[in-house]
């Protein structure tokens, strides 16, 4: 069943104007009563470490929207700036000894903004074409990753790098450009007509998988391997239909109703499901957090509730649920990158590593300040493309020089991680955690089908 | 330097061009507001500007520029302090130091380490740890708090038991006076200089004589062992016995905390809980450490003179991470309190360890007659109390309800023999309860040391003393006195 779109366009009801916040959906006030302003945010935050200012600090953030509440300040564009310059990294949540959820505020305070000051100009089509007219469908998605899979096997990928004509894109946009993934087919596109992937042996459980927007347009072979994974674990995957973008973007971009939207589709998408299985740390965070987008809508917040309840992401599932140790060696050296929406966002720190550990032949080695943002943030690198190069320099200087790979659980690190190694001239590869995984299971198959096959000879 | 930056109020045009530009000065109201208090939430004026120097040259020019043309202003680090100190209570230009936040040197050889102003506490730590060092005076809000503004606060934290407060542990500044002149004092590190001892004037001096620009601070060995001990108890005349006994037992604990019982519950219901029962009265939190044999003996004594005390449950750490578990929820003791009240004040009053049932008892009082719960955080071993008055500013008349329960709580603590701040400061806060342990004549001694560095009071004016009307009349009737003789 789809939404329809009746209950989308209704007008909710106008919560009491709460100061300045005019608009329906405003900050939660309990958010910020819990912050005593103590600062002990402060060094966590990017933002502040690269500028030093307070109003770019969690503990400034939070004290402008309860200002905007106080009727001290107004919604404007002085306003609008830290709140948009923060990267919703969540680390300050982590810090915080009163658990003030500081994500949360920023989210409501930029729906508050967007609502007073739709974006206008390019900035509001350029938004306008990929928030609504993109990531929600993926048959407009798949095309332009039909395009960019086109513009890399044509040659004309070559052609351009060749010709220099590179050089006329703006700066950052170079460095997104040449560190783009090699596009391969889409896991939804392949899966098409199987209702069921089925585990492989017995099966244990029923999981239904997010397949992302980002993660199977561009990363699908990380989809294929979160599979692989699954099946061999016992797990039968399905790939429901109707499900859809899972909104994080359009939540961090202030555009609210459409995350609503959203998340009314992968609510009835997801009904049936029992377990519901994300490899995208954002992707996940977000769906983990849907019932605050329906304050205003008490029916709505509980069914959010129960389907966030099933939702896991993929190394915590597998963590939980178990998962068999594979038996080839992957010589390699890596380290871990925390992605914020996994270890701040979810609290998931230890189930990725420990999957890493369980590889033989995997020899960790410490990132100093994992936890620490890499500067991608969503689309942040390319709204803020100078504060997230910034963060990006400061997380380039903790990977440690001496490994091959460095390993994580987000499709926006990844490309953003890419893009640091690329810049600073250094030469790791960059991959998600299931894909080790996958990779030491191909292995020990390989090495058993060649064993079988020199028992032949 | 001139700059690209354009502004139409003359002297913000001047400060920006000093400081190099729009990246390094805040001036709107929507960026100001954010500087408008510290940690202490009760006093708010928005600064005229914020500006954000580079080097003691740059502080040196902003410094001249205010004297020159009658701007009041300050300094300011991460802003965590607790009793104001950072407040721009004049409408100050604030002269923001985080941006200078370098660790220069680092001398092993010879136990110091030079830093910026704007250098975070514990990063020094986390910067010499591999070698085998630390530093030693630990704020609980050494995270984020900068050693520039442990210099001004001389503060304080739970491990200057045995270690001392920042004081201590300061070998040489150098400062930016308010007539803009740059200078050094301490030499290079060597304790115990001829003359008078300026480090230690400076030191706690709340930014009113001076800006600190560059400090060297001493580096401590890491101690060989260390371990940690939990203790519940059912009622605090037992755990305060507990403290007094440990101590006149010879053993001089690293750090000695005690927390009762709201404040249990606030830091159980907050981010870091590790457990603590909930229908106790108090929980000490006892660390020893030194040369690794010793150890297990201090730490069997104290278990004795706990389980002698009624102890309902007492033990040892098992490993680090539990030991770094339970001084987390510790450390975060402050801040944890947003999960039970919406607001804080938090007192910080010093008492002799053995009256402590009774200021306690008293405290409770106090609670009772505003009508406001008050938690206790307490450094017992240095008889430090930290009373946490909760209360909601949202609601009509419990602000001043509040700072009138806090001054009560400190009131109390001078009574007894005690003083009105360990380690946080006078700040605005505690002006007027100076006059708890100050006679005017003392007030005005030491008003008259700030005149001399000071002149025209344009540096942090208003600041840890109480309101110059009665003392102004006071100075004028001892000059004419003096006269007349």
């Amino acid at each position: 069943m789809s939404v329809r779109e009746s209950d989308l366009n209704q007008n909710l009801p106008c919560s009491a104007n709460l100061g300045n916040y005019l608009w329906k959906d405003p900050p939660d006030e309990n958010k910020w009563a819990d912050c005593v302003h103590c600062g002990m945010c402060l060094e966590s935050c990017p933002t502040y470490e690269q500028t030093g200012q307070e109003q770019h600090s969690p503990r400034g953030r939070v004290y402008l929207i309860k200002a905007v509440a106080e009727g001290k300040l107004e919604v404007n564009d002085q306003f609008s700036d830290p709140v948009f310059a923060c990267l919703d990294c969540r680390a300050c949540t982590t810090a915080c000894p009163a658990d003030v959820d500081v994500g949360g505020l920023i989210e409501e305070a930029r729906g508050q903004i967007r609502q007073a000051m739709p974006l206008a100009g390019w900035k509001g089509t350029v938004s306008k074409f990929f928030l609504h007219g993109m990531f929600p469908d993926h048959n407009r998605l798949n095309k332009l990753g039909s395009l960019v899979r086109f513009y890399q096997k044509s040659g004309l990928q070559r052609a351009i790098r060749k010709t220099g004509l590179i050089n006329i894109m703006p700066d950052h946009l170079v460095d997104m450009e040449s560190i783009m993934p090699e596009v391969k087919e889409p896991v939804r596109k392949r899966y098409k007509n199987q209702k069921v992937i089925k585990a492989q042996g017995e099966t244990k459980r029923e999981v239904a998988f997010l397949t992302g927007c980002i993660m199977d347009v561009m990363f699908s072979d990380i989809n294929q391997s979160t599979i692989n994974v699954l099946t061999r674990n016992g797990n039968d995957v399905t790939i429901p239909d109707a499900q859809t973008c899972c909104g994080a973007l359009h939540v961090h971009a202030g555009d609210r109703e459409m995350g609503r939207k959203l998340a009314k589709q992968n609510i009835e998408a997801f009904a049936d499901a029992e377990h519901i299985v994300v490899n995208a740390a954002g992707c996940g965070c977000m769906m983990k957090e849907y019932a605050e987008l329906f304050r205003e809508e008490p029916e709505w917040r509980d069914r959010a509730e129960k389907f966030s309840e099933k939702v896991q992401d993929i190394s915590k599932f597998l963590h939980d649920t178990g998962y068999e140790k594979p038996k080839a060696e992957l010589k390699t050296r890596i380290t871990y990158h925390d992605a914020c929406h996994l270890a701040h966002g979810q609290g998931v720190r230890q189930e990725p590593r420990e999957i890493l550990l369980d590889i033989p032949g995997i020899e960790m080695v410490h990132m100093p300040n994992a936890d620490r943002c890499c500067g991608s943030a969503g689309i942040y690198n390319i709204t803020n493309p100078e504060m997230a190069g910034a963060v990006l320099e400061s997380k380039m200087e903790n990977v440690p020089e001496d490994v091959e790979m460095i390993s994580m659980g987000n499709p926006g690190c990844m490309l953003q991680m890419a893009v640091g190694v690329q810049k600073y001239g250094r030469n790791q590869k960059i991959v998600h955690t299931v894909q080790l995984l996958d990779w030491a299971y191909q292995k020990e198959l390989d090495g058993k089908e060649s064993e079988s096959d020199e028992n032949k000879i | 330097m001139k700059t690209k930056f354009k502004s139409n109020d003359r002297h913000i045009q001047q400060l920006a061009d000093i400081v190099g530009g729009a990246k390094s000065i805040l001036y709107q109201k929507e960026d100001l507001i954010a500087y408008d208090c510290d940690g202490f939430t009760l006093h708010k004026h928005l600064p005229k500007a914020v500006v954000f120097p580079k080097n003691a040259e740059e502080v040196s020019e902003i410094v001249k520029y205010c004297a020159e043309n009658n701007l009041p202003y300050l300094a300011r680090g991460a802003g965590t302090g607790l009793s104001g100190g950072a407040i721009p209570l004049n409408g100050e230009v604030i002269i923001s130091l985080v941006r200078m936040k370098r660790l220069i040197s680092v001398d092993l050889e010879n136990r110091k380490a030079v830093v910026e102003p704007g250098f975070v506490n514990l990063k020094l730590t986390n910067s010499i740890s591999d070698k085998g060092y630390y530093y030693a005076p630990d704020p609980s809000s050494q995270y984020c708090c900068t050693i520039g503004g442990n210099v001004a606060e001389n503060a304080g934290g739970a491990h200057c038991l045995k270690y001392g407060v920042t004081t201590n542990h300061i070998l040489g500044l150098e400062v930016v006076l308010p007539d803009g002149e740059i200078i050094q004092i301490g030499n290079d590190g060597i304790l115990d200089q001829p003359g008078y001892d300026l480090l230690g004037l400076l030191t706690g001096s709340e930014g009113t004589l001076g800006i600190v620009t560059k400090i060297t601070v001493r580096i401590l060995k890491n101690p060989e062992g260390k371990q940690t001990v939990l203790a519940y108890f059912d009622k605090v005349e037992d755990g305060s016995r507990a403290v007094s006994e440990i101590i006149s037992a010879g053993i001089v604990p690293a750090a000695l905390e005690m927390m009762d019982k709201i404040a249990i519950e606030g830091v159980e219901a907050a981010a870091f809980p590790v457990g603590h029962p909930l229908d106790i009265e108090a929980v000490l939190l006892i660390e020893v450490d030194g040369i690794a044999a010793g150890i297990d003996e201090q730490i069997n004594q104290i278990l004795d003179v706990c389980r002698a005390c009624n102890v309902r449950e007492v033990r040892a750490a098992k490993d680090e991470k539990e030991r770094e578990r339970w001084w987390a929820n510790r450390k975060t003791g402050f801040g944890a309190m947003g999960a039970i009240s919406p607001d804080y004040l938090v007192q910080d009053g010093v008492i002799p360890r053995s009256k402590l049932p009774e200021v306690l008892n008293r405290i409770n009082q106090i609670s009772e007659e505003s009508g406001l719960r008050i938690a206790n955080i307490f450094h017992a071993g240095d008889g430090n109390l930290h009373p946490l008055v909760l209360f909601d500013a949202r609601k009509q008349g419990e602000i001043e309800k509040a700072l009138e329960a806090g001054s009560a709580c400190l009131k109390a603590c001078a009574d007894v023999g005690g003083t009105i701040t360990g380690e946080h400061g006078v700040g605005i806060e505690k002006r007027e309860e100076m006059r708890f342990v100050f006679k005017d004549e003392e007030i005005i001694a030491q008003t008259n040391i700030r005149e001399v560095f000071n002149p025209d009071n344009l540096l942090n004016a208003g600041k840890l003393f109480p309101s110059p009307g009665r003392c102004a009349e006071i100075k004028r009737e001892m000059k004419e006195a003096a006269m007349s003789k």
